[in-house]
């Protein structure tokens, strides 16, 4: 039976020596949800995301990709997984279709189908011009484009995003923004990590807002700002949080 | 211009730098150890190949008319240290046939054949194998004391006429093997080197390993992936340079007008693939796992840079040196394939030696391979940097500075120091060594109890601890003492029977060995010997390698890991090729027994009784273990009577203690 859920993280835990990156952080993504994990930089995301792509392994607690554990059967995690690192990670004298083709072969797709679905994809991404150049001479946001690509090329049905948007302009930002969506209406568990809160508050269904580790709150853009004593913004209810004004926030703030 | 502003960036670049502890261990360690003790290993190989060019006899036969032969014969005979006097012979007759068959077949090294010559002059025609070193040596050896020779009317007295009967590919084989094969494996390294640091530290710093690490493939798939194109790439350069070298040398030859034309064995020399493949395999892997522990291209370069210095030393060593592809000498690695590759050249490897090598040289690989799976940990490659190890706030305790700043607060025993300890002894001990060369005792006084007791005391007062601390100075069960007693009693005869079947030392070693423990013919005496060369490195050697050093590594590394470093670290020490592998074994055992027992006493007990063993022997005049040459049987006995006395010590060592902290 498939899982209707497309992530979960339970009781998520990672120290590195004496620094404690994640504390006890519990949630859940629903196929078809986008799920915004928002916090100011060094508040955990990546290091969170990186234990869902099985590159990390939690110090406790455990995590499942559409109902596969990350940490029994890290292989097949991955396979469910789409993942957009901070950086776009392409290899720069590798053209935009070697890349592809490399990153299908390794998720084992046939070749017909990583033709069928560069195609697709190209198509999509406005990347048909691009796919015949080496990656190390496109633009910032040609290689986002192309990475947004080699995440998806093997469907995935989980997509983690980790700050997709940093360094992309205004048009960028939204054609990304544009995509992600059009995959959560495709059924995607998305799950989108950012430190812009305008951009979680335009794009997020559900949000986490993270800090030094910890899970500050979770819910809708509105239910948070309401739950903030009517904050008039995401901005402004972030910080009632973090400053534990807010009626719901942990009444004492980690080290 | 601002001499201020000079300074500023001067200083803030100085700190930067220094602040970096891996530019440290390649700017301070490497100059001070490793280059002069790669250095000191190559000259005694040198010198060894030297003494033994020159020990050699010259196995020349004599043949002709016995009126002009005997006079030769008379002249060779008179260098008794140089002419085997049994292979001068009496023959009268020459036969030109069999004389080429004696030489070509090695009976002799040469034969001089005589005729009467014009002027005068008696006629030689010495027939040698160009291609074979010690008929080289016997036709350098009869030219200079035939070819000088005058007649009293001041005109020669011998005609010499050289006949080479090697044929041109195989003299082209001999000059190719002497320079081709160490060449070749410097070149796979060479060609190993940025490959390995570009897929590893240039993966990290380009951002693209968190993108391969979210992709399912197995880490040891990927680093398996990652040796072979290293591999491929690293063999491609190995076979460029073969071709590229052979053609070089040869014309190389031919430009500077030989005396006989040379060919090119291009069989044999392709032959070297069986070598090129399986060595490229082996120093691709081998970078890569450096490749993999270093988190910038830059720390690739720095840690890489020592690796290939020390990674070429043995292929240099075999190189330089007269080995035989055989012993151990067949499954060290580096040295295994340069000699190979020497003997496929020449065309004398034999199928077992060749796939010792290979099959050696391909497992080490697989171990570099799977430690390099191993090292490609994403939680140290992506985990926010370490702090870097506090070595300057360890300095300045060490020198009695006091602690500065909160990193001081957190020093204490680990690998780094280990290695910054084993660095300082060893450059203390080789500054002892020139300085008190002539006086013998006050050397050995001044290494053991100055420059490594005096060192550990001085560590130990740097990190505020008790000397007998650090040093775990603590009393043992008697069944700890007793196994470290049966474990020295046994041990010089193991490792000496091993060492004598496998890694024969040179004579003049063993003499330097007897000089050391019965210097002026035991003028010294059996008791102040066992005082000076028995005790005192026990109790100094032992706390600094069982007691500081393996403190350091067992801190942070596991047991085994540490005996085995700590082990290496013994055997380099010592400063000898021919010992390094036996006292390696020894100080790894050492290290098992002072882990084992929490303690260093027995540790010190067993490297005592093991000395103390070798110089009663030596007094009494049985230190020659293989030189008397006993039959195997009785080799084989006391092997085996050894091991039994050595596996009881380590069973009745077990357990006796408890685990080792740093506390």
């Amino acid at each position: 039976m498939t899982s209707a859920l497309g992530v979960t993280a339970s009781h998520l835990t990672k120290r590195f020596g004496a620094a404690l990156a994640v504390d006890d952080l519990s949630f859940e993504v629903a196929r078809g949800e986008i799920y915004g994990l928002l916090g100011p930089n060094g508040a955990g995301k990546t290091t969170t995301l990186r234990v869902l792509a099985a590159i990390l392994t939690p110090t406790s607690g455990h995590a499942e990709l559409a109902g596969v554990d990350v940490a029994r059967d890290p292989q097949a995690a991955r396979r469910k997984l789409g993942f957009l690192t901070g950086s776009t990670g392409l290899y720069a004298r590798l053209t935009g279709r070697e890349l592809l083709r490399y990153f299908g072969r390794l998720h084992g797709m046939p070749p017909a189908t990583i033709t069928e679905r560069t195609a697709l994809l190209a198509g999509v991404l406005d990347l048909e011009p691009l796919l015949d150049r080496r990656c190390e001479a496109l633009s910032t946001g040609q290689r986002q484009r192309l990475s947004v690509a080699r995440a998806v090329l093997h469907d995935p049905a989980v997509l983690v995003l980790d700050e997709p948007t940093v360094g992309l302009d205004v048009l960028a930002s939204r054609f990304l923004r544009d995509f992600v969506r059009g995959e959560r209406d495709r059924g995607k568990a998305v799950v989108f990590s950012t430190h812009y809160l305008a951009e979680a508050e335009l794009l997020c269904d559900r949000i986490g807002l993270l800090h030094r580790g910890r899970l500050l709150a979770e819910g809708s853009p509105a239910d948070l700002r309401a739950r903030a004593g009517g904050a008039s913004s995401l901005e402004e209810a972030f910080l009632r949080f973090v400053e534990g004004l807010a009626p719901g926030a942990p009444s004492e703030a980690p080290p | 211009m601002k001499l201020g502003d000079v300074a500023i960036v001067a200083g803030k670049e100085l700190r930067e730098t220094l602040r970096d502890r891996r530019t440290l261990v390649v700017m301070i360690l490497f100059p001070l150890v490793v280059y002069p003790l790669v250095s000191l290993l190559m000259a005694q190989v040198m010198a060894s190949h030297t003494a033994r060019g020159e020990a050699r006899l010259s196995r020349v036969a004599v043949v002709g008319p016995p009126a002009l032969a005997e006079p030769v014969r008379a002249r060779l005979r008179a260098e008794a240290k140089t002419f085997a006097p049994d292979a001068l012979g009496a023959s009268a007759r020459v036969d030109a046939e069999a004389d080429r068959a004696a030489v070509e077949s090695g009976a002799v090294d040469a034969v001089a054949e005589i005729a009467a010559g014009k002027d005068g002059a008696t006629r030689v025609d010495l027939i040698y194998d160009e291609a074979r070193d010690e008929s080289r040596q016997a036709h350098d050896r009869v030219g200079e004391k035939l070819g000088f020779a005058l007649a009293p009317g001041c005109g020669k007295l011998f005609a010499l006429e050289e006949k080479n009967v090697a044929p041109r590919a195989r003299v082209g084989g001999y000059v190719l093997s002497k320079l081709l094969p160490l060449v070749v494996v410097v070149m796979i390294m060479l060609g190993a080197f940025y490959p390995a640091i570009d897929i590893t530290a240039g993966e990290r710093e380009r951002g693209t390993l968190e993108t391969i690490l979210s992709a399912p493939v197995g880490r040891f798939e990927l680093m398996t992936g990652k040796v072979l194109a290293v591999a491929t790439l690293s063999t491609v350069t190995g076979l460029l340079n073969m071709t590229s070298m052979s053609l070089t040398m040869i014309e190389g030859i031919r430009l500077v007008g030989a005396s006989s034309p040379v060919a090119i064995p291009w069989t044999r020399a392709a032959s070297t693939l069986i070598v090129v493949v399986p060595a490229a395999f082996l120093f691709g892997a081998v970078m890569v796992a450096i490749g993999a522990m270093a988190r910038s291209f830059k720390e690739a370069q720095t840690l890489l840079t020592p690796v290939y210095f020390l990674c070429f030393t043995p292929s240099l060593i075999a190189g330089l040196g007269d080995w035989e592809l055989r012993g151990a000498a067949a499954v060290v690695p580096g040295v295994n394939v340069t000699l190979l590759a020497r003997d496929l050249i020449l065309g004398k490897a034999t199928f077992g030696a060749s796939l010792l090598v290979v099959a050696s040289t391909l497992a080490f690989g697989a171990l570099a391979l799977s430690l390099a799976a191993r090292l490609y940990d994403s939680e140290r490659l992506l985990a926010a940097d370490e702090g870097a190890l506090p070595l300057l706030a360890w300095v300045r305790r060490l020198v009695g500075l006091g602690e500065r700043g909160p990193a001081a607060a957190s020093v204490d025993a680990n690998p780094g120091q280990s290695l910054a300890l084993f660095g300082i002894g060893f450059l203390l001990v080789l500054l002892a060594g020139v300085v008190l060369r002539r006086h013998l005792t006050l050397n050995i006084l001044a290494t053991q109890w100055v420059c490594m007791f005096g060192l550990v005391a001085l560590y130990a007062r740097s990190l505020g601890r008790p000397l007998a601390d650090v040093l775990r100075l603590r009393r043992v069960p008697g069944r700890a003492l007793a196994g470290a007693t049966l474990v020295g009693l046994s041990s010089w005869l193991v490792l000496g029977m091993l060492a004598q079947w496998f890694l024969k030392p040179p004579k003049e070693l063993e003499e330097s060995m007897r000089h050391l423990i019965m210097p002026n013919e035991g003028g010294r005496g059996v008791g102040l010997t066992l005082l000076l060369v028995g005790l005192t490195p026990a109790i100094c050697e032992e706390s600094l390698f069982r007691g500081a050093i393996l403190r350091g590594f067992s801190a942070r590394l596991p047991r085994v890991t540490s005996a085995v470093l700590t082990g290496v670290l013994f055997g380099l020490f010592h400063l000898d090729l021919w010992r390094l592998l036996p006292t390696a074994i020894l100080g790894v055992g050492l290290s098992l027994i002072a882990l084992e027992t929490g303690s260093i006493v027995p540790s010190m007990v067993a490297h005592f009784l093991n000395n103390a063993c070798l110089i009663v022997l030596a007094y009494l005049g049985h230190d020659d273990v293989g030189g008397a040459n006993p039959g195997l049987a009785t080799q084989l006995g006391l092997f085996l009577g050894g091991l039994a006395v050595l596996v009881t010590g380590i069973f009745l060592l077990r357990g006796t203690g408890t685990e080792p902290t740093n506390s």
